[in-house]
């Protein structure tokens, strides 16, 4: 293995795992820490959580939008919502989402 | 509510689609890792040192493209700050005496995906636990390194004669987020939903997706400080 690459995974590696974990050692957002109770702080922490992932839903759906492919995108979505009404199921409804776009693609194909 | 203690097993479960949906990424990171030059286990080094799927892409790209050491590492150590506000957010979430002795080891485990499918265990009930991480975190890691392995191994265009399958685990990453903003979502966090998915659009198209990210959250989580302040 290269030397470089070594370096660079181990690095990158060390501050992914400070990321994660420091923040978590020191209190932060914990109850009796400098995140709890209800001033600015614990606000913004917890709202953190909703903006994150509907963040992350709309950062993992733009490539299908910019694609410009609608058929399969919106069969998917239909599927997640689905079978989320249905079951309450984040897993199933994961799933059926994936598979209703798959299905979606292979027609639209 | 059901204050039910989220189980090793039962995060396992719940971490199930979190693992199909990082298999064919992962896979596609061992296929241009190395495309890219780079030997299977310099691929699987990174995916199990590194840990990022973004970042490692960009990782490749850096490494390929001679970009010195330090503004590579510095790049990547940039694109994964985000993961800092992870932590906190989450234990805010799971509320005063959680849990944390063993958190050195299950916080690596705390990606984009996995924080979010925790914080949705939290908002449908479950009570969280160390456990309940440990599994939650590590059937999607197990995935991530395996993916890679059988990518590097398989090499270029393994998946190219299954373009059905692979346009349906494609899609599992967005129909994961868009099932958890299902389970969590309630009238109040309308605001902050909407606030950080037009701010994700815009610093997407303004910046980059990293930016979009980075922009997002901090836009949404300023947008849920300011409705509370007023309110």
């Amino acid at each position: 293995m290269s030397g470089e690459v070594l370096v660079l995974a181990l690095v990158v590696g060390a501050a992914n795992w400070a990321f994660r974990y420091l923040p978590i050692r020191f209190g932060l957002g914990s109850g009796g820490g400098a995140g709890g109770g209800d001033g600015v702080l614990a606000r913004f922490l917890a709202a953190v959580g909703p903006a994150a992932i509907a963040t992350l839903f709309v950062a993992s759906s733009l490539p299908f939008v910019q694609a410009g492919a609608v058929a399969a995108p919106l069969a998917g979505t239909a599927g997640v919502v689905a079978v989320w009404v249905w079951r309450r199921s984040v897993v199933l409804a994961t799933l059926a989402g994936a598979v209703a776009y798959a299905a979606g693609f292979a027609l639209a194909g | 509510m059901d204050a039910r203690q989220e189980t090793f097993t039962a995060g396992l479960v719940t971490a199930l689609p979190i693992g199909l949906g990082y298999f064919p990424i992962a896979f596609a990171f061992g296929v241009a890792a190395t495309g890219a030059g780079l030997s299977g286990w310099e691929a699987a080094a990174l995916s199990v040192i590194i840990y990022a799927g973004a970042s490692q892409f960009l990782a490749l790209a850096l490494l390929t493209s001679g970009a010195a050491l330090p503004v590579a590492a510095f790049t990547l150590i940039a694109m994964n700050l985000r993961h800092v506000l992870y932590g906190p957010a989450l234990m805010k979430a799971a509320g005063g005496g959680a849990g944390k002795r063993h958190a050195w080891l299950w916080a690596w485990g705390l990606t984009d995906e996995v924080f979010g499918a925790a914080l949705g265990e939290i908002a449908r009930g479950k009570r969280f636990s160390e456990a309940g991480m440990f599994g939650l975190g590590l059937l999607p890691y197990a995935a991530w390194i395996s993916g890679t392995v059988a990518g590097a191994l398989a090499g270029g265009g393994a998946l190219e004669g299954w373009p059905v399958l692979q346009a349906g685990l494609g899609f599992l990453l967005p129909a994961l987020f868009l099932a958890l903003l299902l389970s969590i979502l309630t009238r109040p966090q309308v605001p902050v939903i909407t606030v950080a998915g037009l701010a994700c659009v815009a610093g997407t198209l303004a910046v980059s997706s990293t930016g979009g990210i980075l922009g997002g959250m901090v836009a949404g989580a300023l947008a849920g400080v300011l409705r509370r302040a007023r309110g």
